[in-house]
């Protein structure tokens, strides 16, 4: 019974301290109007959603925390208070916390990107590696997952507009762009990192077409785009990727002039082609599968094998 | 009489055994990197006798002829015909689709290919078929260039693809809910076993062996203690018998997550004593997984873990609303 006491009190001291302190959940949680599991039930908080540590209480033999939760939807906002058991709460002073919220989002990843994965798995990974950056500001984990969290939104948002009848057209001018904000967030902050440089790849999206139409102007402005890319952010993982999209643009346009009967821009378009593929195989170091690509594409531009479009003997 | 009859079966099989050693020695192989059509005669208006998709086995050019400046490539190529057989048929192809170990970066521009394709066939709207036409293109790399230093790597691809396809097929069978691997079908091992002796003590043969657990692994553990255990003894002796696999810190923390579910799994049938004893073993391979892989992920999911077992939060079963 003593023993219960003194572990109680302890417990009470370290929530004392960390009163006020900003914290999320690691697993869902019925939020209650009262510290205890009979009292009624006002919602459940989900992993990541922002919150204030307000105070604890013990019932049931189980610790309680009193919250002041945020829940952000999109524009809208709406904040509630509430008891919630405290053993799923992970605030600043959890020894390690940034690395637990964070460990705790890779597994909802993981979870999202497996078949039969938890519903909702990829917005609980959005919102705890947030809450990394957001609490943590200054852990060696923060710009990663500052990163992450924007790319799984960019995606989900992507996802969700090529969904949208509405947004068909060839010309990214006519669609509605992706919100690019966290983004414009990741270059602002951490300028010349691999983070920024992953996030301006990314932004390339809002200016590409969906389709083609088997017209020139969208591959030549989308060519133009990876090549300024590449140019720019020589070190970035994704120069080769973008490097090699250029290049396919390029040998897409000889084909394109060459069914349109412009042999002399086509004969430009595969030499510009041709110059990027070779780059790519100088690139060092190695940059893994773009280099056996870059040289198939050199191979199929040589042997004037068509990229795009029926091929025809 | 007789004798002379034997005597001219035997000239017979000799010659035959001579030219089909010279034949295989002097035989040119190769693959195409697109869908190529098969002529009667090497004329583009001359009736079509097939169509050969990327990474077919070509086994045998016959020869080349140059028609009005096109090059065309007189073959005998494997194709498929039907599910599980194939069939033979020669015909001439657009020799520039060709690629044998006699073109210049043959391997590389196969393995460019094999890379597309796999690329395609993770896009949403990627090409039909391109899964299997990355995993042929992959296996003809290391079939006709063995010497390639892709070829290990190629080889591992193709395996995986195979196995990956394979799987998925399993899957959505009604056996896969069985509790035992042993009542199901067991996933082909055959690609996985050539890397494994082709390519010993090697990352494609860490790779390989680890995609092979699958074949011993429970898809569906019906609450029972049974299975977590079994699988746990099999990723924590894949962990120490791979310590340079990419896969080790995987299978560290594929170990302990499922000392944490069976923690769970026994507080429900109120054997205390065995949940204590998977608590501490979790906690132990959760501290041996950050202690020898502190860079990456996988350490931030085993503090993640560490935490969960100290604070008993549940990671199997309702509670957790985290199956695995």
């Amino acid at each position: 019974m003593k023993l219960r006491v003194v572990l109680f009190l302890a417990a009470a001291i370290a929530v004392a301290r960390a009163a006020g302190q900003h914290g999320t959940l690691i697993r869902p949680e019925a939020l209650h109007v009262t510290p205890g599991a009979s009292s009624q039930t006002l919602l459940t908080v989900e992993r990541g959603r922002d919150m204030v540590l307000l105070e604890a209480a013990r019932n049931d033999e189980q610790g309680w925390s009193k919250v002041f939760v945020t829940l952000a939807e999109g524009e809208s906002r709406r904040e509630v208070t509430g008891w919630l058991l405290s053993k799923g709460l992970v605030v600043a002073s959890t020894p390690n916390a940034d690395q637990i919220i964070f460990g705790e989002a890779v597994d909802s990843e993981a979870q999202a990107e497996q078949r039969g994965g938890r519903k909702g798995a990829a917005t609980d990974a959005m919102r705890l590696y947030y809450r990394v950056w957001d609490i943590f500001p200054q852990s060696p984990l923060a710009p990663e997952a500052l990163w992450r969290s924007a790319d799984i939104r960019w995606q989900l948002e992507k996802a969700d507009l090529r969904s949208r009848p509405s947004s068909p057209g060839a010309d990214p001018d006519l669609r509605p762009p992706m919100d690019d904000s966290l983004m414009k967030q990741i270059i602002s902050k951490f300028p010349g990192t691999r983070w920024a440089d992953l996030a301006a790849y990314e932004m390339i999206d809002n200016k590409l077409c969906r389709e083609w139409n088997g017209l020139a102007r969208c591959p030549e402005s989308e060519a133009e785009l990876y090549a300024n890319y590449a140019r720019d952010h020589p070190a970035s993982p994704k120069s080769a990727e973008a490097l090699y999209n250029a290049a396919w643009r390029q040998a897409v346009l000889a084909d394109i002039y060459r069914i349109s009967n412009v042999p002399e821009r086509s004969s430009k378009a595969r030499q510009e082609a041709l110059a990027l593929a070779r780059k790519i195989v100088a690139l060092s170091p190695d940059p893994g599968d773009w280099k056996p690509r870059a040289l198939d594409l050199i191979y199929v531009i040589e042997q004037g094998i068509h990229v795009y479009g029926a091929q025809t003997d | 009489m007789f004798l002379r009859s034997w005597q001219f079966l035997l000239v017979a099989a000799l010659a035959a055994f001579i030219s089909s050693s010279l034949f295989a020695a002097d035989t040119e192989r190769g693959t195409v990197i697109r869908e190529a059509q098969l002529y009667v005669t090497p004329d583009p208006t001359a009736q079509k006798v097939g169509t050969v998709t990327r990474g077919r086995d070509i086994y045998f050019v016959m020869g080349r002829s140059n028609i009005d400046g096109k090059e065309w490539a007189h073959v005998v190529a494997r194709v498929e015909a039907g599910l599980m057989s194939a069939k033979d048929i020669s015909g001439w192809i657009d020799n520039k689709l060709l690629i044998t170990p006699n073109t210049p970066n043959g391997d590389q521009i196969i393995y460019g290919e094999a890379a597309d394709s796999e690329n395609q066939a993770e896009q949403r709207g990627g090409r039909k078929h391109a899964a299997e036409d990355a995993m042929r293109l992959y296996y003809r790399l290391s079939e006709y260039f063995p010497n390639s230093p892709l070829a290990g790597e190629a080889l591992w691809r193709a395996a995986d693809i195979r196995w990956q396809l394979e799987k998925e097929g399993i899957l959505i069978r009604p056996s896969a809910r069985e509790l035992s691997p042993d009542m199901r079908t067991q996933i082909d091992d055959e690609t996985m076993k050539q890397v494994l002796k082709k390519f010993p003590h090697t990352k494609w043969a860490d790779l390989a062996a680890y995609d092979m657990l699958d074949n011993k692994l429970c898809f569906d553990w019906k609450g029972e203690a049974h299975c977590p255990e079994k699988e746990s003894d099999i990723y924590e002796h894949y962990a120490h018998e791979h310590p340079q696999s990419p896969k080790a810190p995987e299978a560290l923390y594929n170990a302990a997550w499922r000392q944490a579910a069976l923690v769970d799994i026994y507080k429900s049938n109120r054997e205390n004593d065995k949940a204590e004893h998977a608590r501490k073993k979790g906690l132990a391979l959760a501290q041996e997984l950050q202690a020898q892989h502190p860079d990456g992920d996988w350490k931030a999911r085993a503090t993640n873990l560490s935490y969960a077992l100290e604070q008993s939060l549940t990671v199997y079963g309702s509670g957790a609303a985290n199956a695995q």
